[in-house]
Parts: C-alpha cells; structure tokens; sequence
C-alpha cells in the first residue's frame, strides 16, 4: 500500500515493501512552506507535480490527513484516510520524517525548522485577521463612541469655564457648536450681529443674544484665561469634525462590508453589534436569540442564576424601531431584528450583496406587531385578576383610563422588565448623556432630539407620565364627621376611615401616637436578658437588617463571605 | 541602601525570593534582562529572576496555595493550551530552559499577536500555535507526545477539549493541570459543584492528585492536578 504524507515541510510519498516495511519512494518538499501548507489545509490545492506523479503511479493511496484527502479525492486520485493510530505514530516521530524526506539535515534543524515553520504561519494567521475589514469597523465605532463621551464632557466643561464669563449664554444655546463659536469670537463685549449670524443662529436668538450680552451677570475674563478657553473651544470643534468624517466613514465601511446588516440595523448598531461580537464572522455565527440580549449579559447570567425575567433586549434597545415602540412590544420587535440581523449577517460574510427583501419581511413583521398588541397583553393566568381589577377600579369612581391594567402587573412590569441594559439606571445615565452629545451634534433637529430622549428612557418617561397623571382617589364618607372626602387609598371594609380634618386632628389616628407603636418596654435592651429569652431589636434598621440576611440567604453570599468555599 | 534578599529555597525549578519585604516566587531569566509583562526583575548572585505574581498566573496562584508536586523541570515538554498573551507560558519557558519545549495554543489572534511579540520572538523554547484547541489534530509543529499538558481555556466544555487533547498528545503517566473556570462553565451552578463535576469527568483516565482553590489570586477558579493512569 502507498502512503502519502503531509508533513509541515512537505509532502512524503512511501511505499510498502515485502517485508512490510515504509520505504520513501519520493518527497515533495515546499518551496513556500506556510503558503503551500495552508492551501493544503483550506482545501485550496496541492502541488500540482506531486498529483501528477500520483496519478501516474495508478494505485491506491492512504493518507494522513484529512483535507489532503480531499483535495486527493477531487483530482480523481484513489486515496483513503490512515488509520488513528497509524496517524499518531507519525505524529509522535515526526522530526525523523522530516530528516528521512530530506527536508531536515539532523534532529536538531528538524526541530529548529519545526518551529521557524510555526511561528511563521502563526504570524501569517495573526495576520490575515488583522487584515479583516470588519476589524477597522469595530475600531471606528468604539472610536466614535469615545469621541462622544470625551466631546461630551469638553463641552461642559467649555459652557462651565466660559460661563463665568457669559453664564447667560448657557440656558439659551443648546449647541455646542455655537458655543464654541461664540467662544472663539472671544470677549462678551465684543461679540458682534455679524459673529452670531456667522454661527448660524436665526434672527429671534439673535435679537434675545444682544439684549442679554449687554447686561450680562459674568465676570470679566483677562486676554489669557481667554486665549487658553479658545484653545478648548477649538479642540471641539475640531473633534465634531473628526467625529462627523467617522460617522460617513463608518457609513461607506458599512455599505461595503456589512450592506444587509447596515440596513437592518442601521450603521451604527450595527457596527456596535459586530463590536461586541467580536467579527462579523463570529455574529454570523451567533444565533438570533443570542443576538437579541448581545450587551445585556448581567441581566441575562442574573436571569439565569435568579429565575428572574430575561432582559427582552441588549444592545438592540438603540435601534430605533425598539427604542420608539411602546413597552410591551418591545421585546417582541427585539426578537423580530434579532432574527432578521443574524441572516443579514450570514449573507454579508459571503458576500452575496444586498438582500432587500429581508427590510421589506421585518417591516411587515413590525407592522404585525404594532396592530396585534396595540394594547399591552398580560400573561394568561393573570387576565382574570386583571379583569377584576379594571371593575373594582370602575366602581370606585376613578380616572377611566387609569393605569389600563391591575396594579400587581404594572408593579412587576416596572421593577423587573426595564431597559435590560446592564448596570441599570447607571449605564442608562452613560447612555442618556450620550444622547445628549449626540443632541449637541445635530444642531437642526433640536426638537427630534427631545423626543427621542424622552422614548429612549423607558423608566425616566413612565416616572414623568406618573407625575403628570392625578393620582387615583377614592370617594368614601368620614366614619367620624360623615363629611364626604377623597382618600389616596381604596377604603377597606374592617378599618375605619377619615377625611383629612379629622384625620389630621384626631391625633390617636396618627401614627406616632399608635399604641402598638411606642414600646412600653423601652429599656429592655438594657437589661440583662433572661435565661432563653431573646429580645428582638424592632427598629426599622434592624428589620430591614433582618430581611437584607434572608435575602443573602436566598440570593447567594455577602461578600464579606466569599471565603467560606 | 541595596535591599537585603535572600533565596529562601531552590530545590525546586521555582525559587522564593526575599523582595519589598515579601516572600515571591520568581523563576529564574532564561533571556537576561528581557521582561515579558513589566514584572519585577532581581538580580542575585549574578543570577537573574523574574517575579512570578500569582494574580497573573494560575500556575503561581497554584503554588501560593500550596500546590504539592509540580512536574516542571528542566527538559520537560508541555502542551499548553489558552496561553494567551504568554505571562505563565513565560515562565513556564524560564523552567523548562533551553532543552525543554513549550507548545503553545493560542486561538484568539489579538492576545497571540502579544503572544509571539513579547514571548515566542525571544524564548525559542516555545512554538506558538495559532489554533483552536477543540481541533487538535490540526496543531502545526508538534512532534512526539509531551509530559505535562497545562489548560486554562475559558470553554463551558473546556474538560472534553482537555480529554480529547491528552487522549491524543499527553505521555503515560503524565501529568494533566487543569484550570476550572466555573463561571466559563455555568453561572447557574454553584462553584463547588462544578468543580466536583468536572474532576468527576476526569476520574475515568486521570488520577487526581489535587484540587486547589485559587482564591483569593482568582475568584471562582480551581486548578485540579491529575495524572494520567496508563
């Protein structure tokens, strides 16, 4: 039987002899040892000298490796895979192969050349992915999202460092951009018609702009102090250059990479997906689910470890079409990009182009959604609970439009379902400020930047709307004057209830006068406890100390404990 | 003033060495005056070692908690596998010496790049192998079988990858060190129990030696130690 085998020098040709024994007919060593090793290994090619001299020897072949085999089999070549442990004997005297095949002089080059081979194709492997256009995406988003953050905190300090100058200025410009062009213009006194209609303002700021500058509150600014805030005014206009030459950069780069998941997902998340993924080969490789909950990992691993709900969306909270949409359809909008973004991803990596439908399918998907729960949808056990709620609610005379749902369910909504960002409302805040940049950015739509602000924040809104809506009260009679009165609470059959005067007045209703309130025993903690009696400290400190314990318990160990494994 | 140092044993490949008023480890340089991570270098007796820092590498972490046979010598071959950018391979390296050899399997090209800049360009007793170690019938450069196989691969099936790996490259009786990554294998499980389930998917072919806690060098990682029975 002939044997062919690839070795990381070359390849070897053997044939058995009577006596069973592997005797080298021929070797083929490779000129371009890591090129040549690789196309063998991609199932690309081999050399073509070496095909031709087997196929001229018409017998059957084993080899040692499987995409050589292949790569045999594709050129009509008769061959078959080796044995395991035929493989590992060769394996284990590798270094002699290399010297019998004649691509080694002693065991020591053959080990010297082993690892020059080694490292060369490790370098090549290093590399070709540093090589991958999807690699200078990742680099130009998280570079934008930087340049956000630092331009975002430059700027506050500009309006701050120049407001001791002009603090009048602070309330009325919202662009950062005329700030720092007003900036530039230098002292307030010296500010112009002519600077203000250079910076772009319309001719209602400009009148207010004139009338303030003249009695202005700030003090004065010596010629240095001003020269160096100028250098800093300079420095953002300089970066909201550089930041908008990324974003249409990044837009391009897109295009050409990455066209199904631009339009899926927009250019920029997009790009931040492909980010935390790692490379666009690694995202196609993701499933939708997966997706769906990319850069929401702490809620989703505390999810998995508590039992608790699942974060509805990740990264995927900023695409637009999730942010904009009401609460309760949000996850399911999440779930349809989610699906649509992994088989955009899967066609960018090959390169098939732009794929149109797939824009048109999740349309119509997110079109489905918005009319089948334009109502937010609680789950089935509860709809009963739900139902009684609304009638109780009715009966008592309250607002119609009242919450539009049972209490208990709204309460779970907003403690476990929010945003499903990672660090809660701290990462929120990172993320509002950067929307704020980004507001300071688009110095046209001023307006369109509010309203975005406000859907993005899910929690910040609903707390708003809670604030503007009346909150609910019941009418009942005072069990004590019989005047008619409206209470915060729903009145309950087995306590009595009072209107504000008497409630206010009669000082036993109170809390602080309640009887059970006020510990006859106050000094008991003092005293020697008795033999198997033991005193509960009843404070709200201590219950709440109490009930943190439990839920140490419950949940997992304090800190303080991680060294009891 | 020269601070005073003292070698406090050498009977093994490591050394403790007297530095800041602590005892450390260190190895000794195999590349004189060549620094990997920006770890301390100490000069002693015109020998020159390198500062191992447990909260670095596993291997030192191991030893800080008492690691009981350690099988690095001089001339041993090892099969690394999750080298990353090199710092425990390094030393590693420094061990074994000249004669001894280091396979070294990295999968993730931005770590390697470091991996072959700052370690393999230097220290020729390692061969850098950019792989994933799910596949080890595609290494490059591997010859023979080795001694001792190292793992520290952040995989939730990271002990099936060691088996396949050992099953095909580890020497009778070798030794297999295995860093359990319970957080990479499942956060739903308490540590201890993963622990005890992975070093039970070892029992088959291995005897396990130790098991050690890395705390507080690594929160959540075990270092299980076990030989292989035939």
């Amino acid at each position: 039987m002939h044997s062919v085998i690839l070795t990381e020098l070359g390849i070897i040709i053997t044939s058995n002899d009577d006596n069973g024994e592997d005797k080298i007919i021929k070797s083929f060593p490779f000129s371009d040892a890591t090129g040549q090793y690789l196309a063998v290994k991609n199932k690309e090619g081999a050399p073509n000298e070496m095909i031709r001299y087997l196929k001229e020897m018409q017998v059957g072949f084993l080899t040692n490796d499987e995409s050589l085999l292949e790569i045999l089999k594709k050129k009509d070549v008769d061959s078959q895979i080796m044995e395991e442990s035929q493989i590992e004997q060769i394996q284990s005297v590798k270094p002699q192969w290399l010297i019998d095949g004649g691509f080694a002089v002693d065991q020591q080059d053959a080990l010297s050349k082993l690892r020059e081979f080694a490292v060369s194709l490790s370098s090549t492997k290093v590399t070709q992915v540093s090589e991958s256009p999807d690699q200078h995406i990742i680099q130009a988003i998280k570079s934008l999202d930087e340049i956000d953050k630092i331009a975002n905190a430059q700027s506050s300090r500009l309006r701050e460092w120049y407001g001791l100058h002009f603090p009048e200025l602070e309330n009325l410009i919202d662009s950062i951009n005329g700030y720092a062009q007003i900036v530039i213009a230098g002292k307030r006194e010296n500010l112009t018609k002519q600077t203000f209609e250079d910076a772009g303002f319309p001719e209602s700021k400009i009148q207010m702009l004139i009338l303030i500058q003249e009695k202005s509150k700030g003090g004065d600014i010596s010629e240095e102090n001003l020269l160096i805030v100028q250098e800093l005014a300079k420095q953002i206009l300089e970066m909201h250059n550089v930041r908008k030459n990324l974003e249409e950069h990044l837009k391009k780069q897109m295009k050409a990479i990455a066209p199904n998941l631009a339009v899926i997902l927009g250019d920029a998340v997009g790009a931040r997906l492909l980010a935390k993924a790692g490379s666009l080969k690694k995202l196609a490789a993701m499933p939708a689910s997966t997706i769906q909950v990319l850069g929401a990992e702490k809620a989703l691993f505390r999810a998995l470890k508590t039992g608790s709900q699942p974060p509805k969306h990740g990264l995927l909270f900023q695409h637009a079409m999730v942010h904009s949409a009401p609460r309760w359809q949000r996850g399911k909008i999440a779930r349809a990009i989610a699906a649509k973004a992994a088989i955009a991803a899967r066609v960018d990596i090959y390169g098939a182009g732009l794929n149109e439908t797939l824009l048109e399918k999740l349309n119509v998907r997110i079109d489905e959604i918005s009319k089948k729960y334009s109502e937010p949808v609680y789950k089935e056990d509860n709809r009963d609970k739900v139902e009684q709620q609304k009638q109780r609610m009715h009966r008592y005379n309250t607002d119609d439009d009242y919450y539009g749902g049972g209490g208990d369910n709204r309460r779970k909504h907003q403690k476990d379902r929010h945003t499903g960002y990672d660090d809660g409302p701290k990462k929120a805040k990172r993320y509002r400020d950067d929307a704020y940049s980004r507001g300071n950015y688009n110095d046209d739509d001023d307006d369109d930047d509010d309203d975005e602000l406000q859907s993005r924040w899910p929690q910040q809104q609903r707390r708003r709307q809670q604030q503007q809506r009346r909150r609910p009260m019941f009418n009942a009679v005072c069990d004590q004057c019989g005047a008619d009165c409206e209470l915060p609470f729903r009145p309950n059959q087995n306590k009595p209830v009072y209107c504000d005067n008497c409630f206010n007045n009669d000082g036993k209703n109170s809390r602080r006068y309640k009887d059970d309130y006020y510990n006859d025993d106050d000094d008991a903690r003092d005293r020697p406890r008795e033999r198997g009696k033991k005193i509960r400290n009843n404070t709200t400190a201590a219950k709440n100390n109490r009930k943190k314990g439990k839920m140490r318990q419950r949940f997992g160990r304090k800190k303080s404990n991680s060294k009891r494994r | 003033m020269e601070e005073k140092r003292v070698t406090v044993n050498d009977d093994k490949s490591f050394s403790w060495i007297r530095s800041e008023g602590e005892k450390r480890i260190a190895t000794q340089n195999l590349i004189p005056g060549n620094q990997v991570y920006k770890e301390k270098l100490v000069k002693q007796k015109g020998v020159e070692y390198r500062i191992w820092d447990p909260f670095r590498s596993k291997l030192a972490a191991a030893i800080m908690n008492g690691l009981v046979d350690f099988p690095f010598v001089p001339k041993s071959s090892v099969l690394y596998l999750g080298a990353s950018t090199g710092t425990t391979v390094s030393h590693v390296s420094d061990i074994v010496g000249q004669s001894g050899i280091i396979f070294a399997v990295e999968h993730a090209s931005r770590v390697a790049r470091d991996l072959l800049d700052r370690v393999t360009k230097y220290r020729s007793n390692i061969t850098p192998i950019i792989q994933d170690a799910r596949r080890p019938k595609e290494y490059f450069g591997v010859y023979g079988k080795v001694d001792i196989i190292y793992v520290d691969i952040a995989q939730p099936d990271q002990t099936e990858i060691t088996i396949a790996n050992c099953q095909r490259y580890l020497k009778s009786k070798g030794f297999l060190f295995l860093v359990i990554k319970t957080r990479s294998i499942d956060v739903t499980k308490p540590p201890k129990e993963i622990v005890r389930l992975e070093t039970n998917k070892l029992k088959n072919d291995f005897d396990i030696l130790q098991i050690i806690d890395l705390y507080p060098y690594d929160k959540d990682h075990a270092m299980a130690i076990s030989k292989l029975k035939k």
